[in-house]
């Protein structure tokens, strides 16, 4: 079959490989129809995330049509059209049970490896590096799914692709990331970064009841999409200094949750981020955590800093001074995606929001390599690509 | 079966490197400056090189970093190491916590087709009648190692302890404890392996040649049983595909 495999920095290529097999009993086969590029697959296209090996298969936000199940799946059926969340859950574990899907103990076939590196291994993930699994990923004809009772959401109704499709990932990961953020009656949300997480975090932040969002990027036509789209005030932190800005908006309080939805590529401005660019190319700092510094800075005091941007290893020089004495709460972590399936497949269906906003390209499989470039370097207005294989 | 394998591609594992007790004098702050500055290196490097065996380099690293950091929780969730060394004997404890009752997880354990699941990334072994196993391990360039271990001791519900005749090609002996763990969180599962008991020299070769390292059988061996018994399967990368071919190593 086709498919898109990792090669090095910058170095994403179509090729062919083997065609998926079940190997487990709770096995399910997809043959997928649409599966997008997501924002956390630059950082592999980054050469950013450890142990990735030539010629992984990248992606994680799947939806096609079940062409095989094993002997013990049960709510599944050969022709049932579904979308596979990024998380590869058990649905046995203690933390599956706990709903903490993304913290599944038993889905990492090398979960001794994760554990080496961070005390304890997450759940595994579709093409996102050996540490975190090593299970191919979806940017491909085919896509085994272990665990396939657990994670794939059937879609009954007749709603194109692109309104269900980004259920695999980032309309949960923007939702959790609001809710993990607390917010109140009244109060006013920062989202740092307008890509797709980013906006559908502006969105849920309104429908958990923010009353004021103000989305923060460098792009005007993804600051005029969270306006249009968001109801959101917009900073250029290219043109303005964010943190006066937000003192400004807020009457000096700062804003009272902040979102920082960029994750380990953040770009900066001025000697300080310069300094980390340095530094994570001589390998001294996994991470450029610009964006949780500035959002340290800017947060209320006793504010909530909710982080659904991917980071991958050490950062340096994080103001954990003023986290403490500012007494802010930092909640983080991989998407529960199963916990979300349902609850906004029903807001689709009812029409409460529909998530194709953001999707600005569409392209065959073959295409990928091309379509990684685009959205990398932020031109023709690349927000959201879906690929079809 | 699900298998995966990372005994054949490995380095010489971290817990076979004699890690016996310091003062903190200069000597001592020495050889863990050392110590820090190799698995930084090993990490650094494993990860830099892509492959099977960088991985397991790192993972080596890891490992190297993590005892000179002193960080090694003595219980956790999800498992915890704290290989020790007596005399010649490399010994290694892990825990982990697995969500079934002790009887239950006493029983499967019993089980000699669970042995042959949860063993098998990096030995064979096959029932020899009551209380009797019979591993197989494979070494490099065809080199076979194998043993019987026997029962020699059992609580129902709470220990099984296992041991190889003194004269077996790699003497080792191994214990499981299971106590229960606090509120709904099911049970605690203490493995405890020794490859090499003391006294067997000729023992040391072989378990050298065969590039055993306890920490990381025990460690797998406990997620793949906690795997087993609690969704029904192990996780597998077996014919998982890539532009290198079917199935992953690591």
């Amino acid at each position: 079959m086709k498919a898109l495999t990792w090669h090095g920095k910058e170095d994403v290529r179509v090729e062919d490989v083997p065609r998926p097999s079940l190997v487990n009993p709770s096995d399910a086969i997809i043959e997928v129809t649409a599966t997008a590029i997501c924002g956390s697959d630059l950082h592999l296209y980054h050469d950013r995330v450890p142990s990735m090996q030539k010629g992984d298969i990248l992606g994680h936000e799947p939806m096609g049509e079940v062409v095989e199940v094993g002997s013990d799946v049960e709510t599944l059926e050969i022709g049932d059209r579904v979308v596979v969340p990024f998380t590869i859950s058990c649905g046995a574990c203690w933390f599956c049970e706990e709903e903490l899907y993304s913290l599944c103990d038993n889905s990492n076939p090398n979960a001794e490896l994760a554990r080496s590196m961070m005390g304890h291994s997450p759940a595994g993930l579709y093409g996102y590096s050996h540490m975190m699994g090593g299970y191919a990923g979806s940017q491909a004809e085919y896509l085994r799914v272990p665990y396939a009772d657990v994670g794939p959401i059937t879609i009954e109704s007749d709603l194109p692709d692109e309104q269900v499709l980004l259920l695999s990932d980032v309309f949960p990961t923007g939702y959790m990331a609001a809710e993990n953020a607390d917010i109140e009656a009244d109060d006013t949300v920062a989202v740092w970064g307008c890509g797709a997480v980013g906006q559908f975090a502006i969105q849920s932040a309104h429908m958990l009841g923010a009353e004021r969002v103000i989305a923060i990027d460098r792009f005007d036509e993804r600051l005029d999409m969270a306006r249009e789209h968001g109801d959101a005030e917009t900073i250029n932190y290219e043109e303005t200094d964010v943190y006066d800005r937000l003192m400004e908006m807020t009457g000096g309080r700062g804003p009272d949750r902040c979102i920082d939805a960029v994750g380990t590529d953040a770009h900066g401005t001025g000697v300080v981020a310069a300094s980390d660019r340095v530094k994570q190319r001589l390998k001294l700092e996994d991470d450029r955590p610009y964006v949780l510094r500035e959002a340290i800075k800017c947060c209320r005091k006793g504010g909530t800093l909710s982080v659904p941007g991917a980071y991958v290893g050490r950062v340096d020089n994080l103001p954990f001074g003023a986290v403490m004495n500012k007494g802010l709460t930092i909640e983080t972590g991989q998407t529960h995606v199963q916990r979300y399936l349902e609850p906004l497949l029903d807001r689709i269906e009812a029409g409460d929001i529909d998530p194709s906003f953001v999707l600005t390209h569409e392209a065959p499989l073959e295409d990928g390599p091309e379509m990684y470039r685009t959205f990398n370097d932020k031109t023709d207005g690349c927000v959201k690509t879906i690929l079809r294989p | 079966m699900a298998t995966q394998d990372t005994t054949r591609d490995r380095q010489p594992g971290s817990a076979q490197q004699p890690d016996r007790a310091e003062s903190d004098d200069g000597r001592g702050r020495l050889r863990r400056a050392i110590t820090l500055l190799i698995g930084g290196v090993l990490v650094v490097r494993g990860l830099r090189r892509r492959s099977v065996r960088g991985l397991v380099m790192a993972l080596t690293g890891g490992a190297v970093l993590g005892r000179a950091l002193g960080v090694s929780p003595s219980r956790s969730d999800s498992g915890s190491a704290a290989p020790t060394v007596a005399g010649e004997s490399t010994e290694v404890t892990r825990s982990i916590t697995i969500g079934e009752p002790a009887q239950d997880l006493y029983e499967a354990w019993r089980d000699p087709e669970t042995m042959s699941k949860i063993m098998g990334h990096f030995a064979d072994v096959q029932p020899q009648g009551e209380d009797r196993l019979q591993w197989t391990v494979q070494g490099p360039r065809g080199w076979d190692a194998s043993w019987e271990t026997r029962i020699v001791d059992e609580q129902p519900g709470e220990s099984i302890v296992w041991r190889s005749p003194a004269d077996a090609m790699v003497p080792n002996e191994g214990e499981v404890q299971f106590s229960d763990a606090p509120g709904d969180r099911g049970t605690e599962v203490t493995l405890t392996i020794s490859f090499d008991p003391p006294g067997g020299s000729v023992g040391s070769a072989a378990a050298r040649r065969l590039d055993l390292v306890p920490e990381a059988i025990a460690g797998k061996a406990l997620s793949r049983f906690k795997s087993l018994v609690e969704s029904g399967e192990i996780p597998s990368l077996d014919e998982n595909p890539s532009a290198r071919g079917s199935g992953d190593l690591v």
